[in-house]
């Protein structure tokens, strides 16, 4: 099964002409009221926009619950125009549902406002005013999947406007979750989807099988949060060693202090609880904390020991508290490859890596991969849910608000390649193949959970895991290329 | 080697036959006049490792395996060999490969036997390659069902000590801001004086011990509110996690349709919810007492108190009316110490250890 989209088309189909069109209706009050006033018709504004796109290309967005791959619909679509015609018709005769309509509204109304947020077109009353408008619209409290979704990113949207736009934000009280709320809501989406632990097993089923010889086991470990992916390494290391065989495992978790005191003190307690539980189950072990000033990572801030096997582990699949800055991982990677490391193990996101492609295509594409996450939870727990409501506000609504900030960021800090494992191939590493064993067991993983989850091999050395057609997380492997003395 | 031995001795059992002699060394040799070396399964095992570590068979060379197996008294002149029959039979394991991951994970032994069969130019040598090479898939793909069970369970005994950990210092931090309060005196809204409240603090609550908070309770509804809510919501989603209530079925959290394939004691160990939807704006179907408990929560948002009011409903709690704090924390069954291990009903969570955490 492949799953490529054609953006290309996609973007067509909005922002041909019909940006300005959506730009100037509103700034002009084509209805006769003023901007500030937001009783503004927003049917009479925007309906006809919408029409217009929608009878001019016959496209039918239905990103509602099980409708993500909208664009392989659209593939054929896009492809003749006799038979978008055709389409243009059906869909102007018949009434269109009412939350399809809806909730292509809003994804007109989120792209309008990111559109509006920056770029060259920029306008900060615009976006003021489109958000406005979706807020009244959506809460994430609301029915439908893609109320919710919106609801989320428009918030999102919302904090990064408040961010750049108004001098003394208002700290909203239900942002601040407690660290308790956040670990529960955490286990909780654990439950309900692969999507952590596919990162997590994955990576760790590779390390193990590299390191199997082994004495000493060194991991040097990006972003180690809470240390969730080494419980399941530990305990497999104490369940194959018995006796005097057993190895040693160390790990090396790195801070940076850019990124705020709260992120040094998780680390450390992540080491505390890590520790505990290596003891528990009896397996020596051993944790180091290396605080690193800047982005900037030199291997002589590590302490290494001679014999020992080098693992380098970077998970970048979840959100944190820090952003992850692109410079920072590749100057964590660049260095540690002088390592000789047994094993690079690298989990990423499918989401918005094209930084020369501009933020829209970022932000459509981010839209994309939400909307598949959240269909993915609904095919297992019905929007009712309050257990779902809980980790979505909790959890989910954070990620999306961080992620938009890093598609906004400054050109500088966006990365210029297609995907990291791009990056790698042509940084001297050396993909690492994907055994027998690791496939096995990602396809025993998504057998817990509901259909619709697919796991694909990714080139030689990876594997990615996708909902339907979109592709969710990849893990992938590799070696230095050559060997460093 | 291979060649000199008959088509059943390839079932694996090479420690049956009595001609075969363990040496020193581990290796396996025959009784012949003239000893050989029988390749074992694990033999073959770390055989195929090395290799594999070494970039595959083309690029292996006899030395550099016998370094990296390092097994004592395997010599070149046995590495050789291997390798060479090894490096003729590799051709027909890469379709093995693919035909695995095309057919899902279950490739069935016929399938690569027939496979195999239609092969041109194969030699009874390479055939009990294959044979061993297909039940090592086999075995391996148990041993990741077993491993994998034991891995998710491992980690969610490890999630469970960081969300109790969170919890504590939480905990902490509110009993450090309460006392803090009550000095100062004027903090406290209610009917709380400080000498009455540093009096019910006592000892720093362990958030599985009810006695403290039940005193605390009675007096107000600030501090203690955000002390009940995070304990009890953390211990009620703990009673969830490892399946005390016994009318929750056994499914786990957002599957829809049960794995008959997979062990039940992967989905015992994980989060149980039932698939039922609560409707949160139909308070109407909320007893009296029920919504009393939710009001007393009162800083907590109003989502979260659904979130309280369905996991106390879950949990079967009763309540009565006019007496506030204590029903929060009663419990009709017994708790159990989140400390003892994970429950699973075949067995320990961690196998061969006595102490799985705590």
């Amino acid at each position: 099964m492949t799953m490529n989209y054609p953006y290309e088309d996609f973007l067509d189909l909005f922002f041909s002409t019909n940006t300005d069109t959506l730009a100037t209706a509103a700034s002009t009050s084509s209805c006769g009221y003023s901007l500030n006033d937001l009783d503004i018709d927003w049917d009479c504004d925007f309906r006809d926009v919408i029409e217009s796109i929608m009878g001019d290309e016959g496209a039918v967005m239905e990103l509602e619950t099980e409708s993500v791959p909208m664009l392989h619909g659209q593939e054929g679509l896009c492809n003749s125009a006799s038979t978008s015609l055709s389409l243009a018709d059906g869909v102007s005769v018949e009434e269109p549902k009412t939350d399809e309509s809806k909730g292509l509204r809003l994804v007109h109304l989120l792209v309008a406002a990111a559109e509006a947020s920056t770029g060259a077109n920029k306008s900060r009353e615009l976006t003021r005013v489109i958000l406005a408008r979706l807020k009244d619209l959506v809460s994430s409290g609301d029915r439908t999947n893609m109320e919710r979704l919106a609801a989320h990113f428009t918030n999102g949207l919302s904090k990064l406007f408040e961010r750049d736009n108004v001098l003394r934000p208002q700290q909203h009280r239900d942002d601040v979750y407690d660290q308790a709320d956040v670990i529960s809501a955490f286990e909780l989406l654990q439950n309900m989807s692969p999507y952590v632990n596919f990162g997590y097993l994955t990576a760790t089923q590779a390390i193990l099988e590299a390191v199997k010889y082994e004495r000493r086991i060194h991991i040097v470990d990006y972003d180690i949060t809470e240390g969730v992916q080494w419980a399941s390494l530990m305990q497999a290391l104490v369940s194959k060693n018995t006796g005097p065989s057993a190895q040693h495992l160390r790990i090396t978790a790195l801070s940076r202090s850019i990124n705020g005191k709260k992120s040094i003190a998780a680390v450390q307690e992540t080491g505390r609880r890590l520790t505990a539980f290596a003891e528990s189950i009896g397996q020596p072990f051993s944790y180091h904390h290396c605080k690193l000033d800047t982005n900037a990572f030199s291997t002589s801030s590590l302490k290494l020991v001679r014999g020992e096997a080098v693992v380098i582990n970077c998970m970048l699949h979840l959100p944190r508290f820090s952003n992850q800055t692109p410079n920072s991982v590749i100057s964590f990677l660049s260095e540690a490859k002088t390592l000789n490391p047994k094993l690079v193990t690298l989990v990423h996101e499918e989401v918005g890596l094209m930084g020369n492609q501009g933020f829209l295509y970022r932000f459509m594409d981010l839209l994309h991969q939400f909307s598949a996450i959240f269909d993915s939870l609904e095919a297992g727990l019905s929007i009712a849910n309050p257990a779902r409501g809980f980790v979505e506000r909790v959890f989910i609504g954070p990620w999306v608000a961080n992620w938009l900030t890093r598609i906004t960021a400054d050109d500088a800090e966006v990365e210029s390649f297609a995907s990291w494992p791009q990056w790698l191939e042509t940084n001297g590493f050396k993909p690492m193949e994907v055994s027998f064993a690791n496939r096995c067991q990602a396809k025993l993983l998504l057998s817990l959970f509901n259909d619709g989850y697919i796991v694909e091999e990714l080139g030689q050395n990876g594997l990615v895991l996708g909902w339907k057609s979109r592709r969710l997380v990849s893990a992938s492997f590799w070696v230095s290329r050559e060997l460093n003395q | 080697m291979f060649h000199a031995k008959k088509p059943s001795s390839m079932n694996g059992s090479y420690e049956n036959r009595a001609m075969c002699v363990q040496g020193d060394s581990g290796l396996v040799l025959t009784t012949d006049p003239k000893p050989r070396l029988r390749w074992t399964v694990e033999l073959h095992e770390r055989f195929v490792d090395a290799v594999a570590q070494l970039g595959g068979p083309d690029k292996a060379t006899p030395k550099t395996i016998m370094r990296v197996m390092g097994v004592k008294g395997l010599t070149l002149y046995h590495l050789k060999s291997h390798l060479q029959k090894f490096r003729l039979g590799k051709q027909p394991h890469k379709e093995y490969g693919d035909h695995s991951t095309k057919e899902g994970s279950r490739a069935s032994a016929m399938d690569i036997q027939r496979n195999v069969a239609s092969s041109s130019g194969m030699m009874s040598r390479n055939m009990n390659e294959m044979q061993m090479e297909v039940q090592r898939r086999l075995h391996e793909q148990l041993e990741v069902q077993r491993h994998l069970q034991l891995r998710i369970e491992a980690q969610g005994k490890y999630m469970q000590s960081i969300l109790e950990r969170a919890c504590q210092t939480l905990a902490g931090e509110n009993m450090a801001a309460a006392t803090a309060a009550a000095a100062v005196g004027g903090g406290y809204k209610g009917n709380l004086g400080s000498s009455s409240l540093s009096a019910a603090v006592g000892p720093p609550p362990h958030p599985l011990s009810f006695p403290p908070f039940q005193d605390l309770n009675i007096y107000g509804n600030t501090t203690d509110q955000v002390l009940d809510h995070h304990n009890f919501h953390h211990q009620n989603i703990e009673n969830h996690f490892t399946g005390n209530n016994a009318a929750d079925t056994n499914i786990y959290l957002g599957k829809k349709r049960p794995n008959p394939n997979f062990g039940n004691d992967v989905r015992k160990g994980l989060l149980m919810w039932s698939d039922q939807d609560h409707d949160l704006s139909a308070n109407q179907s909320i007893d009296d007492e029920h919504r009393i408990q939710i009001q007393m929560a009162t800083h907590v948002s109003t989502d979260l108190d659904s979130l309280s009011e369905i996991y106390e409903r879950k949990s079967g709690l009763s309540g009565d009316e006019g007496n506030n704090g204590g029903k929060l924390l009663e419990r009709p069954s017994p708790r159990r110490s989140p400390l003892s291990p994970m429950m699973n009903p075949n067995g320990g969570l961690i196998q061969g250890r006595n102490s799985p955490f705590g």
